[in-house]
């Protein structure tokens, strides 16, 4: 049977012991490493050190995990990063996945669970459990993120110019103050490389932007 | 000594000084005048007389010589003639010889028909002294004998025999010497008189003729000059006296007014608006500019009062380059706008400090228990599951454990989101709201228009707008009553803008009972050097917070 080798990287001495102790139960789980910061993990993966796994806490001194994980992704290695944080909100996890974390966990998780990713992992698949998965989502839905030349706003205030609106009235309308619309109007007069409200609708039309 | 006296002293002393020498010179002038023509009058009335007298003598001695025929007349019976002045012709002054020693003049002529002696009629002679024109009251003139007695008839003696008169004066000593001339001295009665004297000699009589006239007579217009001098002196004293007195009260009364109102300005009060008589272009001139100078200091006392009370906005400009109580003031207003800019820095700094302490001691106590408790908790579970076999009371721990690493985890928040280092202020916003909209039916909407990792917000406006952010929705929930809450963060080039709202009852800005929270939120814009607008109507309650980029 194939030996998973894994590294675990956290400051916390206490909490390595414990999770090596929990780990040692599994056969097929070797623990080859373990370090106490970004850094030293890095010098190891740079020393062709080989290891299948790592388990990586994102509160470190001297190199945090999202440092380390974009290390790696420049870094020609197979080591497959699982995230192991205190940290239980949407923007972390979403961070971590973007960056290329193979799975996400939360320190206090329970040992099947923590076996199951690191198996999962190690198979080539990525784990993030139910309760994970939904975090991320969440915050992930909340972020508006346009890919067009106006932000989504800015689209919003555009169409209310386009109505005829005040700016008293888009203001009341989107909940902002009033120097936020004059501001994202002047915005998009710049975007749009227009001066003036007849010739943005104008251009705004040609872009179907409304 | 006062103006008024030194004007006074001046001035009468002056004219004073004026009218003695014009009354002293023109006096002198007169009496010298006087003099002269009384004694060329004189002169020439004692010249005539003489003329006339020695004229009367000669032509009389002619016609004795002539008339031989002539007898002896009765007269010449009363003298008793001694021989040797009966031998010798001529003409004689025959009166010591005459017995009542009336004057007698008279002619001898020895013949060879014997002694023929003629007694002059004296009334002739008489006729002429007595002739007085020109000779004022007192004036004479008179004859006097070589022996100094007088032969004519004194005209203030007319009872007196003339020979029993002695006339011993100086005139009469200078005549007998041979000098005609004239005088002022004692006549015969002891007065002083103006005298001209001469000699005549006709044949062997030797007589003195004086022409006099009493000093006080000649001298009385020039007393008369001299008292009216003195009352046109005193009535010009009297008249400069007046007229200095009225230029005095012309001069001082307005110089009184200048040191009534300086006094007055000295005091302190610069709002005295006494009016005055303003009686000429200098004096005027000179209220002008008291005027001027009160207005000058009026504006002075208001702009430092103005200093005094902190209105350091207010606009002074110096009266001119050399007004330095202005420019002093103006120094004063800079530097005091300068203290107090300095003391605005220092006590936004020092409140600044006091937040950033706290928040910093937050975020400490924050990550310690995140990332010191919350490890130890996780080992303590590790430890459970390596040890404890019993598989019921195994998962019962766990459950405690996970729990405590909850709370410790919501502690660590409340204290200080670890997202607000790691992620900034939109995202924990994010956060902290699909957190809380768990445990509230008040729907909460956010929206986050921050740059995300581009995001140009300090960690120190970071805090601060969480913290207002916390406290916001804190009081919408706690007293507002409000269904709706819409929070946007927008972010822009050059500000960050936070908008606040939510449909409660509002409240009263002016007498806020959740006082503190709004003076925390104001008080941490105000750090931030940033701007608050609140608007608390019911239903309709907005706060728009402003932050600038600092870059």
């Amino acid at each position: 049977m194939k030996e998973i080798k894994l590294i675990i990287a956290d400051d916390h001495e206490l909490f390595r012991k414990g999770l090596a102790e929990l780990l040692r139960k599994h056969e097929d789980i070797k623990i080859v490493r373990s370090v106490g910061d970004g850094s030293e993990f890095m010098e190891l993966i740079n020393s062709q050190f080989k290891a299948d796994i790592v388990l990586l806490d994102i509160t470190m001194p001297n190199m945090d995990g999202f440092q380390v994980l974009k290390e790696l992704k420049n870094n020609a290695t197979d080591i497959k990063p699982i995230v192991i944080s205190m940290h239980s909100d949407g923007n972390y996890i979403a961070k971590c996945a973007k960056m290329g974390a193979y799975g996400y966990l939360l320190k206090n998780t329970d040992e099947a669970e923590l076996i199951l990713a690191i198996r999962s992992v190690d198979n080539g698949k990525k784990y993030f459990s139910a309760e994970i998965s939904e975090k991320m989502i969440n915050f992930m839905s909340t972020q508006s993120i346009s890919e067009n030349v106006l932000s989504n706003k800015e689209t919003e205030v555009l169409g209310l110019i386009a109505k005829g609106l005040t700016t008293k009235e888009i203001a009341e309308k989107l909940f902002v103050s009033s120097r936020t619309i004059e501001t994202h109007r002047a915005n998009i007069l710049k975007k749009l490389e227009v001066k003036n409200t007849a010739e943005l609708i104008k251009k705004a039309a040609k872009m179907n932007l409304i | 000594m006062n103006i008024k006296t030194l004007i006074l002293i001046i001035i009468n002393s002056l004219i004073a000084l004026v009218i003695a020498l014009l009354s002293f010179s023109s006096y002198k002038q007169f009496s010298n005048v006087l003099n002269d023509r009384i004694l060329l009058q004189l002169n020439s009335i004692k010249t005539l007389k003489q003329n006339q007298i020695e004229h009367l003598l000669k032509s009389e001695w002619e016609r004795f010589e002539a008339s031989e025929s002539y007898r002896q007349n009765s007269d010449t019976t009363l003298l008793k003639l001694p021989d040797s002045i009966k031998k010798s012709n001529g003409i004689h002054d025959f009166t010591p010889y005459h017995p009542a020693k009336k004057t007698t003049i008279g002619f001898i002529s020895n013949s060879k028909r014997g002694t023929i002696v003629k007694v002059l009629d004296y009334n002739k002679i008489k006729q002429i002294l007595l002739e007085r024109t020109g000779m004022g009251d007192s004036g004479e003139s008179y004859l006097v004998g070589q022996d100094f007695r007088m032969r004519s008839q004194s005209r203030f003696y007319p009872n007196k025999t003339p020979y029993t008169i002695f006339v011993k004066t100086k005139g009469v000593a200078n005549a007998l010497k041979g000098i005609n001339g004239r005088g002022v001295f004692e006549d015969y009665r002891g007065i002083d008189v103006y005298s001209v004297y001469s000699l005549i000699t006709v044949g062997k009589l030797k007589m003195v003729i004086l022409s006099e006239i009493d000093v006080d007579e000649v001298t009385l217009p020039l007393k008369e000059l001299k008292q009216r001098l003195l009352g046109l002196t005193l009535g010009i004293f009297l008249l400069g006296v007046m007229l200095s007195l009225f230029l005095t009260r012309f001069i001082t009364n307005p110089i009184k007014n200048m040191q009534k109102s300086l006094r007055i300005m000295a005091q302190g009060d610069y709002n005295q608006t006494n009016e005055f008589i303003k009686n000429s272009t200098e004096i005027k001139e000179m209220f002008e500019a008291l005027a001027n100078l009160k207005a000058s200091l009026q504006g002075a006392v208001k702009f430092s009062d103005d200093i005094g009370k902190m209105n350091l906005h207010t606009d002074f400009k110096p009266k001119s380059s050399n007004d330095l109580l202005g420019k002093s003031l103006l120094a004063m207003r800079d530097k005091l706008i300068e203290f107090r800019n300095n003391e605005e820095n220092t006590r936004i700094l020092s409140k600044r400090m006091l937040v950033n302490g706290l928040e910093d001691e937050r975020r400490r106590l924050s990550r310690e228990l995140h990332d010191g408790v919350g490890p130890y908790l996780t080992s303590l579970k590790h430890y459970i599951e390596n040890r404890v076999k019993n598989e019921e009371k195994k998962a019962e721990m766990k459950k405690i454990v996970d729990d405590t690493i909850s709370e410790i985890r919501l502690m660590s928040n409340a204290l200080m989101p670890a997202s607000i280092d790691d992620f900034g202020i939109g995202v924990t916003l994010t956060n902290f709201i699909e957190k809380l909209k768990k445990s509230t039916t008040v729907t909460i909407e956010y929206e986050d228009l921050t740059q995300q990792e581009s995001s140009n917000i300090t960690n120190h406006q970071a805090i601060n707008l969480f913290r207002i952010t916390q406290e916001l929705i804190n009081n919408s929930l706690k007293h507002a009553d409000a269904k709706n809450i819409r929070i946007t963060l927008s972010e822009f080039e050059e500000f960050i803008s936070l908008f606040y709202f939510d449909d409660g009852i509002g409240f009263d800005i002016t007498t806020v009972k959740l006082g503190l929270g709004i003076v925390n939120i104001k008080e941490r814009v105000e750090i931030c050097n940033g701007t608050i607008a609140i608007n608390a109507t019911p239903g309709n309650t907005t706060f728009e917070i402003e932050l600038p980029i600092e870059l």
